[in-house]
């Protein structure tokens, strides 16, 4: 180990903080790509409802009507991109980045031009709090997520659907799934998760900057590829996602204390989706697995 | 009328509309160097949007998110290398030769390991604009020659040199590529039905390895255009050339299913799209909406495939 302070109890608890984020928003990108969909939008999705929350605390509102507002904002913002996307016939990738722009400009236009700062710690007493003393509220919301996400994957029509459209569009669509309903609420419950993460990220940061959640997109996508959800649809791991960001996260942590500067996250992070779906890739061929290639 | 047609007469129109625009705003836009300040920016973005269309055009849900990484980074290890003690007059050599080499990657990404080209490509960009950012800290690398300076700041009869010397042939050249050889013929049927193109024996992966590896070395005449232009090298100059090569290649006409469309209307698009961000600039308008209207501008060319779509439904 390079250094002792790996092993620091702190350390350990920075990991766990950092990773609430990018844990409901890996949830959603994990249904996403499940079932053959994508959205670089969720960083700034995160942004444009951390400012709504943040806006609301500093006007003084009900701190519950500001918390709701994250997942209200998200939610509206997800069902954009899902329209866009459904509606508009426009493959993920590129309606995404597209709106990633008209986003990117929205959050400018709505912060003008400088941070959100100073809001009021109102959210703390709730978001930020242990249960009896020991369980962190964060986690509770997490493990929820991931429990209505895992039994709606396996149990309802809609996760059956979802996981159908992701394996064959045109097969689950003759099948008759209502495949542009399920892919439209897929895009809309990612924004709401979002917005969900918008809540804590404004009760442990207390601001938004300017370039808010700028490799969030990156970081999740490649949690979720690196817990072997795959990139070309009709299979999900939720327990690999949260494996996932652990372990970039871990991985983040790591690397800042042993003196790397922060501007090779993003580098380090990118070589880890690559190396995960080459190592993916070569053992598919070494060992023979059936796989469904990329179109 | 084609869909490829249709979208540059629109463009035209829509090209007109914003010079009368900015000019009734302000006449002092309708000066001739005004023109030469939108093809002097229009270079960068030329050159990256005609290897994004080729890369669409040939299907196979082909795009390449890293371009704008791809630019930085060809730039960035070129004056790295100069600093380093390499020869100065290598700077074009080295330049295109990064670009290449990380177009390859891409290629051999996509290619030979059959990953998705928007996930392996998007993996390309944050490798790329990272390391960029993080072997400079985000500074500039100076000590270009001045030899190089007339490259990237000289003109022509109005016309700046890099968009005469580099631009104009390349597109003419691979406009005549796709029109007249076979690999140009072939790159459409890749798009247009890549089962048959490999029935009927084309080279399918040898083709669009070609394809992503020349797209790199696209961003890499970029790259050096950039270094011919500032004298340096900047970690951030591909910033956003992902959203805008593509809003380029699709407004342009080339569909996003690959297979159909054409260089000449992405030139179009690209001074189009420059003249916009000129005429907002010469406004005061702050850069960051630049984003949000290619942005949005990149979302309606795609909805403007659905009209003919739904008027035929009915």
């Amino acid at each position: 180990m390079a250094s002792p302070a790996y092993f620091a109890a702190g350390n350990f608890a920075a990991v766990a903080r950092n990773s609430v984020e990018l844990l409901l928003i890996g949830l959603g990108i994990t249904l996403l790509l499940a079932m053959g969909g994508i959205d670089v939008t969720v960083g700034v999705v995160l942004g444009l409802a951390a400012i709504g929350v943040g806006n609301l605390l500093l006007i003084g509102a009900n701190p519950w009507l500001a918390a709701a507002a994250g997942p209200v904002i998200g939610l509206v913002l997800g069902l954009l991109t899902g329209a866009v996307v459904v509606f508009g016939r426009i493959p993920a990738i590129v309606a995404t980045i597209g709106l990633l722009g008209v986003y990117r400009t929205a959050i400018f236009v709505v912060l003008g031009g400088s941070w959100l700062s100073g809001l009021p710690p109102t959210l703390g007493a709730v978001f930020g709090a242990r249960l009896f003393d020991a369980v962190p509220v964060s986690l509770i919301v997490i493990a929820a997520a991931y429990a209505t996400a895992f039994l709606a994957l396996r149990r309802t029509p809609f996760g059956l659907h979802l996981l159908a459209i992701g394996d064959n569009e045109e097969r689950a669509r003759l099948a008759g799934v209502p495949v542009r309903r399920v892919r439209l609420a897929g895009y809309a419950i990612s924004g709401a998760l979002c917005g969900v993460a918008a809540i804590f990220y404004v009760t442990t940061y207390r601001n938004v900057e300017m370039t808010v959640g700028s490799t969030l997109a990156l970081d999740a996508i490649a949690a979720v590829v690196l817990g072997g959800t795959s990139i070309v649809g009709g299979r999900a791991s939720l327990l690999g996602t949260a494996l996932g960001v652990l372990l970039i996260r871990i991985l983040q942590n790591g690397f800042t204390i042993v003196g790397m500067p922060s501007l090779w996250q993003p580098v380090v992070t990118g070589a880890l989706l690559l190396g995960s779906l080459l190592l993916e890739r070569g053992f598919a061929e070494r060992f023979g697995v059936l796989q469904k290639s990329s179109p | 009328m084609t869909t490829t047609n249709r979208k540059l007469i629109l463009l035209c129109v829509l090209f007109v509309a914003l010079v009368a625009g900015f000019g009734l705003d302000n006449p002092r836009f309708l000066t001739l160097n005004m023109a030469r300040t939108v093809l002097q920016f229009s270079t960068l973005l030329a050159l990256v949007s005609l290897g994004q269309a080729l890369v669409v055009l040939s299907g196979g849900a082909g795009i390449d998110l890293s371009v704008g990484g791809a630019v930085s980074l060809s730039a960035v290890a070129t004056m790295l290398a100069v600093q380093s003690g390499a020869p100065t007059f290598l700077i074009p050599a080295m330049a295109a030769a990064s670009g290449l080499l990380l177009g390859l990657f891409n290629g051999l990404i996509v290619v030979r390991y059959r990953i998705l080209p928007l996930i392996g490509t998007l993996g390309g960009y944050f490798i790329y604009a990272g390391a960029a950012m993080a072997l400079t800290n985000g500074s500039s690398i100076t000590g270009a020659p001045s030899w190089l300076t007339p490259l990237g700041r000289g003109a022509y009869a109005g016309i700046p040199l890099h968009f005469l010397c580099l631009v104009l042939p390349v597109f003419a050249i691979t406009a005549a590529m796709l029109t007249f050889t076979s690999w140009g013929r072939w790159i459409y049927a890749l798009g247009f039905n890549e089962r048959s193109a490999r029935l009927v024996g084309i080279p399918v992966d040898r083709v669009r390895l070609f394809i992503y590896t020349g797209s790199g070395g696209l961003a890499g005449l970029a790259a050096l255009v950039s270094i011919a232009w500032f004298g340096s090298a900047r970690p951030n100059i591909g910033v956003n050339l992902e959203l805008e090569s593509l809003a380029a290649a699709l407004l342009g006409g080339v569909a996003i299913s690959g297979g159909v469309g054409g260089v000449l209307g992405v030139l179009l698009a690209v001074v189009m799209i420059v003249t916009l961000q000129t005429g907002l600039q010469f406004i005061n308008t702050p850069t960051i909406y630049q984003v949000g209207i290619v942005g949005l501008l990149l979302i309606l060319s795609l909805l403007l495939d659905l009209l003919p779509r739904h008027w035929r439904a009915r």
